[in-house]
């Protein structure tokens, strides 16, 4: 196939000249998109937005498939990430599971294996409570209940030593209560226990629990954020997610804790690929596509590249890894 | 080179309490205790000591048994024909492995069709081309799963 | 009757030519897909999801929704055929299914499957029509403790049936639970059983079992036995597919019963797959011809595919009323109703009734013409089945060997496969039952989770088991469902006596 052939031989030359190609440089196969959850799981769903958005406004013209390996909490796909070194038609969607992972478990990937292409938006998380079942109405109240009865309090989460479970624990902390963290397969599991009055509180995203509070049956106490969220539309209770307080206003004292949606590449791939996928990301979150899912998620507009997220990493690790180690988490302290 | 089913039911016992061994050894690592309530341990380790008693009384049962002592598990021809249907299917996963899937399909298709039903060369080699075509097509074209290409067709600029 | 009068307004949504063409088209990717092992239905809706991002909604889960109902289908097929379940909700297909198919009966086989899986599909969707507001509250109900006993239930009516030695019924079991333990633990986050490989910490997924334990230890015992694949006698006969319709409505006692346990397994967390399991072993109990079952009984076949089905059915309902996806495909399609900018939960049905009712509008004609597209295929592969054992044999070899492949991308799968070909080889020749294994490792993990989180929830005191009524009378059931075999099997001179025989059984599961 005389075709195949050329292109053969034009990715040689690219790869021989990279100072004169580097913007020129596109993928010609399939682009693989590695998902670190489960279908329908949150990175999924992130993982296809940007799918979605890429194809629809053509900014990529290749197909792009969505593989999903959430073995391992998603450890898999980093796994696998490391199995594909220098391979530039695959990336990885995760959160800052990506370099938290290796902190608790023995794992044969680190950091060095990916190589970060940006963070695209953040999730927030919020304290959700049933005002219904448990008859409390705000944080005076959780943290009244709490050192009523120490240790009555279930707060559920997804997953185990993850980041809900990280958040209890500075919650704990910063309030001096005793909590009782109950893991679930996913925020929406957690979600439903609460909705249903079987566990107290959670905190999740507020896409993971808007539903519920649509229907009353959960309740927004605060926002783990320094500034309130910006979306002013009232969506429940006469309430918008402006409304919602910040922790720290509200008394307890976490100011910032929010979940980064991350895109990474393999070690060692070309920088002008690098560069290539770092500018269709920039492009991918202009799309309306991706606006509506920030709508939809109360997400904050914060994209993170090149420099400024690879400082962000290892600030974000250094924090998860005092915390882990706070908590006991570490894989060395086993 | 027959193989007596009491043999093969003892045999199988070991290797399932084995299994249980390794199990139990495995769930000590995590903590086996009762700690309001289960450790993640807990219950691994209890499932592993359950499949070692079970083989051990089945191999009890086995040596008690005296009325199927003459019973055949499988027989010399028998375990011959098996064989040779087995490890095919594992040289074409080393091949698959090595050279991807399409090569491995490809190959072990033709060995099936000319050595073991006895089809003439060139049938042989045209079910061997049809089944790869279709799974091509199934698989790359019409559900975009990618299959394990190897070095060979990546050569060829098919990825 | 409001349901009603939005049911006419959504099929008036779903009647379209444009969405008539849709469904066809997604039954029949769907039957593709589920065919083939590896693919199924999880896996073929998430394929096709880019395909909708650029459809209306309406159009784009009427696809996904048709394409699942075909898979389900596709997946029974190969049960019957090949002793290969496409689904995980279709293993108990394979009890009955398959040794009729091996009887010379495959197309009476089939026919039986889709007809009882297209009524108990339809009894699912009757379900969602008239009772969708009670079930969304009614599912709501369900804590971590009610979660346990509903996998209690499945398992203590599971215990009981199979014959021969309680022995190896147990060591099959605990190998199936162990095997759902190796992975990254839920509850505590810790790595289990996976003495640090790599390939391991996904864990074990439960269709490379399958495809091993049932495809490929059922193609060793067929080597075995000499090339012959009983099949091939299948005569390609229209009024036989007619003749079997017509027999169906004979058993409808376990039309009924299935259908109630499937509605009741689908609404509660328990899923197609407990539904089924669950079917099979209570018909197995109480029908007449429980005896029969295990050696191509018809209605052995007729249980677990309607209660499977119309379980299927209902699962969607948690999906579009609470968010929480009864299935893996649930998941997928929830995922695109992210995508397409709905947002599943409880303000779903009042914000968007066209789509909602549209949808279930859709769920009635999908699987009219899934039953019908189906039953057209059935001579199809009845003349597959025409083929000599030396042509099929590596055919699905290699199906078998693609399909463990796709599962994760691992070659590592593949061998795994192979490794329990020979397990499932060397178990079915010592009269080692596989159904306790399959169904360990499919309810294993959850019901440990379960109970775990129960005790987390109780602060470890048993007591939530039985704290109100939802759960006392499941777990009473339980309980009881557990204690009958073993109260039988005492008057009927102890677990010793019945082990002697064992051999006698047959391979029956």
């Amino acid at each position: 196939m005389p075709s195949h052939a050329l292109t053969a031989f034009a990715l040689t030359l690219t790869v021989a000249l990279p100072g004169a190609a580097l913007a020129e440089w596109q993928p010609n196969r399939p682009v693989e998109f590695v998902a670190a959850a489960g279908p329908g799981g949150g990175t999924d769903t992130f993982a296809r937005v940007v799918q979605s958005a890429l194809s629809k406004n053509e900014l990529l013209t290749t197909p792009i498939i969505v593989a999903n390996k959430a073995g391992g909490s998603g450890a898999e796909t980093f796994i696998y990430a490391k199995s594909n070194k220098g391979d530039p038609y695959k990336l990885y969607f995760g959160t800052q599971d990506a370099y938290v992972l290796p902190l608790a478990n023995k794992l044969s990937y680190s950091l060095k294996d990916l190589t970060p292409v940006a963070a695209l938006v953040f999730d927030p998380f919020i304290l959700w409570v049933n005002p219904k079942a448990s008859g409390i109405e705000d944080v005076k109240g959780f943290i009244a209940k709490a050192k009523e009865a120490p240790g009555q309090i279930k707060l559920g989460g997804a997953k185990a030593k993850e980041a809900d479970e990280t958040l209890m624990t500075l919650i704990e902390r910063s309030t001096g209560t005793d909590l009782t963290y109950i893991p679930y397969k996913s925020g929406s599991e957690a979600a439903i226990q609460v909705a249903g009055g079987h566990i107290t509180a959670n905190v999740n995203n507020p896409s993971e629990s808007v539903e519920q509070w649509k229907a009353g049956v959960q309740k927004p106490l605060c926002v783990f954020e320094s500034e309130r969220l910006a979306d002013k539309t009232v969506i429940a209770d006469g309430m918008s997610w402006n409304d919602v307080p910040t922790c720290v206003e509200a008394g307890i004292n976490v100011p910032s804790f929010a979940q980064p949606r991350t895109v990474w590449a393999a070690a060692d791939i070309p920088p002008e690929a690098l560069a290539y996928y770092v500018e269709l990301m920039t492009k991918a979150v202009a799309t309306p596509e991706f606006k509506g899912y920030e709508e939809r998620g109360a997400q904050i507009p914060r994209m993170l590249t090149g420099d400024a997220f690879k400082d962000f990493i290892k600030k974000h690790e250094a924090s998860y890894a005092e915390m882990y180690k706070a908590n006991g988490w570490l894989k060395a302290a086993e | 080179m027959d193989i007596s089913r009491n043999t093969m039911e003892v045999a199988t016992a070991c290797a399932t309490a084995a299994v249980g061994g390794i199990v139990c050894y495995g769930a000590t690592q995590n903590g086996i205790g009762w700690n309001d309530g289960p450790e993640p341990g807990y219950f691994p380790f209890y499932i592993g000591c359950l499949i070692i008693v079970g083989s051990l009384v089945t191999i009890v049962q086995t040596v008690l048994r005296r009325t199927s002592v003459a019973d055949i598990f499988i027989d010399g021809e028998r375990l011959r024909t098996v064989v040779a249907f087995f490890l095919p299917i594992m040289a074409l996963t080393l091949v698959s492995a090595w050279l991807g899937l399409y090569v491995g399909m490809a190959l072990y298709t033709f060995y099936a069709m000319r050595v073991s039903a006895g089809f003439r060369t060139h049938t042989a080699l045209f079910t061997a081309a049809i089944v790869v075509a279709v799974n091509f097509v199934i698989f790359e074209k019409i559900f975009m799963v990618p299959l394990l290409k190897g070095p060979i067709l990546e050569y060829f600029g098919i990825y | 009757m409001g349901n009603f009068g939005q049911l006419m307004d959504g099929f008036a949504v779903a009647l379209t030519t444009h969405h008539v063409m849709i469904m066809v088209m997604g039954v029949l990717l769907g039957l593709i897909v589920g065919v083939l092992p590896g693919l199924g239905a999880p896996n073929g809706v998430s394929l096709l999801l880019p395909l909708t991002f650029t459809m209306d909604p309406i159009s784009a889960i009427i696809l996904l929704t048709s394409m699942y109902w075909g898979a389900l289908f596709g997946g029974s097929t190969t049960s019957i055929l090949f002793n290969i379940p496409g689904e995980p909700s279709s293993v108990a297909t394979t009890f009955d299914g398959y040794p009729m198919a091996k009887q010379g009966q495959a197309v009476r086989a089939l026919t039986l499957a889709f007809t009882s899986a297209g009524l108990g599909a339809l009894t699912g969707v009757i379900v969602i029509t008239l009772l969708s507001s009670w079930v969304a509250s009614f599912a709501m109900r369900f804590g971590a403790a009610e979660y346990f006993a509903v996998y209690f239930m499945a398992f203590a009516s599971f215990i009981g049936m199979a014959g021969g030695s309680p022995f190896k019924t147990l060591v099959s079991m605990m190998l199936g639970f162990a095997a759902a333990t190796v992975g990254i633990d839920t509850i505590s986050g810790e790595s289990r059983l996976t003495f640090e490989f790599d390939e391991l910490i996904g864990g074990i997924s439960f269709l490379i079992a399958v495809i091993g334990l049932f495809g490929l230890g059922e193609l060793l015992l067929t080597m075995e036995e000499g090339l012959k694949f009983e099949g091939v006698k299948a005569k390609l006969d229209i009024r036989t597919i007619a003749r079997t319709v017509a027999e169906v409505p004979r058993y409808w006692v376990t039309l009924v019963r299935s259908a109630l346990i499937g509605c009741w397994m689908g609404i509660t967390p328990g899923g197609p797959t407990a539904a089924s399991f669950m079917s099979y072993a209570l018909g197995r109990r109480f029908s007449r011809r429980g005896k029969y079952f295990g050696k191509g009984e018809p209605e052995g076949i007729v249980a677990p595919e309607t209660a499977d089905h119309s379980a299927g059915s209902c699962a969607l309902l948690p999906m579009l009323a609470l968010g929480i996806p009864g299935s893996a495909t649930a998941a997928v399609m929830m995922g695109g109703l992210m995508i397409w900018g709905l947002s599943p939960g409880p303000m779903l049905f009042s914000t968007r009734p066209d789509f909602v009712w549209g949808l279930i509008a859709s769920m009635y004609m999908g699987n009219i013409i899934a039953v019908v597209l189906v039953l057209a295929t059935v001579p199809l592969f009845a003349f597959i089945l025409r083929a000599p054992f030396t042509v099929v044999g590596p055919m699905i070899t290699i199906v078998c060997v693609i399909g463990a492949y796709t599962v994760a991308n691992h070659v590592f799968d593949i061998w795994l496969a192979l490794a329990f070909g020979i397990v499932g080889y060397v178990f079915k020749k010592l009269d080692y039952p596989l159904a306790p294994f399959v169904l360990a490792m499919v309810l294993g993990d959850k019901a440990e989770d379960a109970f775990r989180q129960a005790m987390l929830t109780s602060d470890g005191s048993p007591a939530i088991f039985f704290s109100n009524p939802l759960v006392s009378t499941m777990m009473g059931l339980g309980i009881l469902l557990l204690c009958l075999p073993l109260i039988t099997a005492v008057f009927k001179g102890g677990l010793f006596g019945r082990a002697g025989d064992a051999g006698a059984q047959g391979r029956s599961a």
